[in-house]
């Protein structure tokens, strides 16, 4: 796959996916999207395609697709969807016209919302709540990018049948968030957000400071396992492989 | 029974990252301990099958260096014999003559070695293996086996790892331990292309059981691989001279055409050595291939102390025994505690498991009970017995596994 095709799944599934925790985590958000009754799928030629659902202040995201839309904005190639997200071109709406003010005024307000938490300043990172939001969106687009590294990027694809089968469970304490991988041994995963049952490794972050410094990276992680203040156990080639997927994360999203 | 703390450890180590990358870095980084507070970073000293961490903590050391301590900490022969050379010459402008007694010496032992050429690490020499096979078969490819560990040069690294490039590891084939057929299939494909097959005697990589080899396995790799014109490369790093003075080809009855040797070879001076048959002594010669430190005296004259000693003191038959009575008592005492350990691997080296989770989580909270109890257990790598280790040290131990299955078993969320 090329480097803008495995952009394209990192900025689709891994990062926009992030509004159907934003949410829950940010009440803004979910003022934002109170009154919203409204379905948005983003379609790249070629096939890679998602949906989000607005509906009853909630959000839903789905990919691949199954549900119709009301609004369908379609990109010509990965290198399209990416200058979207970078705000140097537009999507060719091919339905929807009618919702072209929502698309314009109101959808906006939310991707800004998002924005704004995945680009932590000094300041920003003075404030607690807002660490917490930044630290779980992070982690959040990890596992979440971690699913489609294995897919298509040249050396996740490499990494992904080298790892036993079994699900990792990265958890900050202590309350959260809390996040999971399950490997399915043959080169695949899945990801979703919470607890997961008899995990077969654990990566425990001793705090939200913690986990927002490795995420941000400020943080020597070998260190701070040595020191505690990150605590694995558990299955650890699992972890270690996955320290190596997510590092393939920056090289795509910076 | 006292349990250890590590104040000066964790001093020292936060001292250390400010100095080090990753403060200690590589195989004996802390981050597979788990967990981590229960095992010590530094030591102070050590003697015999002991060390003392920078604590004070005493452990009965069952990593060894992880390898390289096969008579014991601070061997009186082997210290005297490199104490002896290095007063007279160790660094120097020309070699040694020490570098041919050691060859000889080789020779003489190990059914395979028809010349033996020396460097300081494993790597060094499995490095000078496959650039011998390609050398001689013209050849690029080298079969290996999928988890097979033969040190960290580009090649030998898993995809994805930092510093390695996807053309690093083109001419590296990964199959299975064990299985005939993936070796004939990669054959089939690639023969021509073939230099050579490399792995470890038997099979022993970390965070999984090891296994050793089928019956007939390596007879078959030999017969397959010369019949398509490779060579046969013996990785004998980390069990070399622990299960046969004449190379670990010997116990499993098959003859390679090279065997990389380094750890136990000298006792923890730092020394590896490729060893080969007569066929290749040319090519061998015309692989270039060096190191600044590649010739220092001191070592070959430990390695010919080191392996007179396991001679005289029939080193493999007595770490086999030594093994034996240890896994013997830890499987026991865990059957008394409810729970069910498995050894593999070779019982000079054993990796031990407790199976009665899937996860391993059982047996790294029971390691590290008996680390912090001076039996310095890691959970994810065999271990390994020396010739110091006694029956008083193996009983000594066998308590502490004992107070370490109950402390186990109190804790919550370890039931077998």
């Amino acid at each position: 796959m090329s480097y803008d095709t495995v952009k394209a799944h990192l900025n689709l599934n891994a990062l926009l996916r992030n509004l159907e925790n934003l949410y829950t985590l940010d009440q803004e958000t979910a003022s934002l999207i109170q009154s919203w009754d409204m379905a948005v799928r983003f379609t790249v030629l070629g096939g890679l395609s998602a949906r989000l659902g607005f509906q009853n202040g909630t959000c839903t995201y789905q990919s691949p697709v199954q549900d119709p839309a009301d609004v369908v904005l379609c990109f010509l190639s990965g290198r399209h969807l990416n200058a979207m997200f970078e705000e140097r071109s537009n999507p060719i709406p091919l339905k929807g016209f009618k919702h072209l003010g929502f698309l314009k005024n109101e959808f906006p307000k939310v991707t800004k919302r998002l924005e704004y938490f995945l680009k932590p300043t000094p300041a920003l990172l003075e404030d607690e709540a807002y660490v917490r939001v930044n630290t779980a969106l992070s982690l959040y687009i990890a596992v979440y990018s971690v699913c489609e590294l294995l897919r298509v990027d040249p050396v996740g694809r490499q990494i992904g049948p080298q790892m036993p089968a079994g699900t990792l469970q990265l958890s900050v304490l202590p309350d959260g968030p809390h996040a999971y991988i399950r490997y399915d041994g043959r080169g695949g995963a899945t990801a979703g957000i919470g607890v997961a049952e008899t995990p077969s490794a654990v990566l425990t972050f001793e705090s939200c400071q913690t986990a927002n410094a490795l995420f941000n990276g400020k943080l020597d992680g070998f260190g701070a396992i040595a020191l505690g203040n990150i605590k694995m156990r558990g299955l650890i080639p699992l972890v270690e492989n996955t320290n190596v997927i997510f590092d393939r994360i920056p090289v795509y999203l910076q | 029974m006292k349990t250890y703390t590590y104040e000066n450890s964790t001093a020292l180590f936060k001292r250390a990252v400010k100095v080090i990358p990753c403060g200690v870095y590589g195989h004996f980084s802390p981050a597979p301990y788990v967990p981590v507070e229960a095992y010590p970073f530094f030591s102070d000293r050590a003697r015999g099958a002991r060390f003392w961490d920078v604590d004070g903590n005493e452990f009965i050391d069952y990593m060894c260096a992880y390898g390289p301590m096969v008579l014991g900490y601070a061997h009186p022969e082997v210290d005297a014999a490199f104490l002896k050379q290095h007063a007279e010459s160790d660094a120097n402008s020309v070699a040694s003559p020490r570098m041919v007694e050691l060859a000889e010496l080789l020779v003489d032992r190990i059914p395979t070695a028809d010349w033996a050429f020396f460097a300081r690490n494993g790597a060094d020499v499995t490095n000078m293996a496959v650039m011998v096979a390609r050398s001689a078969t013209g050849r690029k490819k080298i079969i290996a086996i999928k988890g097979g560990y033969h040190g960290t040069t580009p090649w030998m690294q898993a995809p994805g790892h930092h510093g390695i490039l996807e053309e690093d590891l083109q001419h590296v084939i990964r199959i299975p331990w064990n299985d005939i057929k993936a070796l004939e299939t990669v054959i089939a494909e690639h023969g021509p292309d073939i230099a050579g097959f490399i792995a470890t005697p038997y099979h022993h990589p970390v965070f999984a059981d090891n296994e050793l080899p089928a019956e007939g396995y390596w007879q078959k790799v030999v017969e397959l691989l010369h019949k398509n014109g490779s060579l046969v490369i013996v990785d004998d790093v980390r069990a070399g001279f622990r299960l046969h003075l004449g190379g670990s080809c010997e116990r499993y009855g098959f003859k390679p055409d090279l065997i990389a040797f380094s750890k136990a070879i000298a006792n923890g001076y730092a020394l590896s050595s490729l060893v080969g048959v007569e066929s290749l002594r040319v090519d061998a010669a015309k692989v270039f291939h060096t190191g600044s430190f590649w010739f220092c005296a001191g070592s070959f004259a430990a390695a010919m102390a080191c392996l007179k000693e396991l001679q005289r003191l029939d080193g493999a038959n007595l770490m086999e025994s030594l093994g034996k009575q240890l896994t013997d008592g830890i499987v026991s005492l865990a059957s008394s505690h409810g729970y069910t350990m498995k050894v593999s691997g070779e019982l000079a080296m054993p990796y031990m498991r407790i199976t009665d989770d899937n996860n391993v989580m059982l047996q790294q909270a029971w390691c590290s009970e008996c680390t912090k109890r001076g039996a310095f257990f890691t959970s994810h790598h065999n271990w390994f017995l020396s010739t110091a280790h006694t029956e008083a040290d193996i009983n000594h131990t066998l308590d502490i596994c004992d107070e370490a299955f109950k402390a186990l078993k109190n804790s919550s969320g370890a039931q077998p």
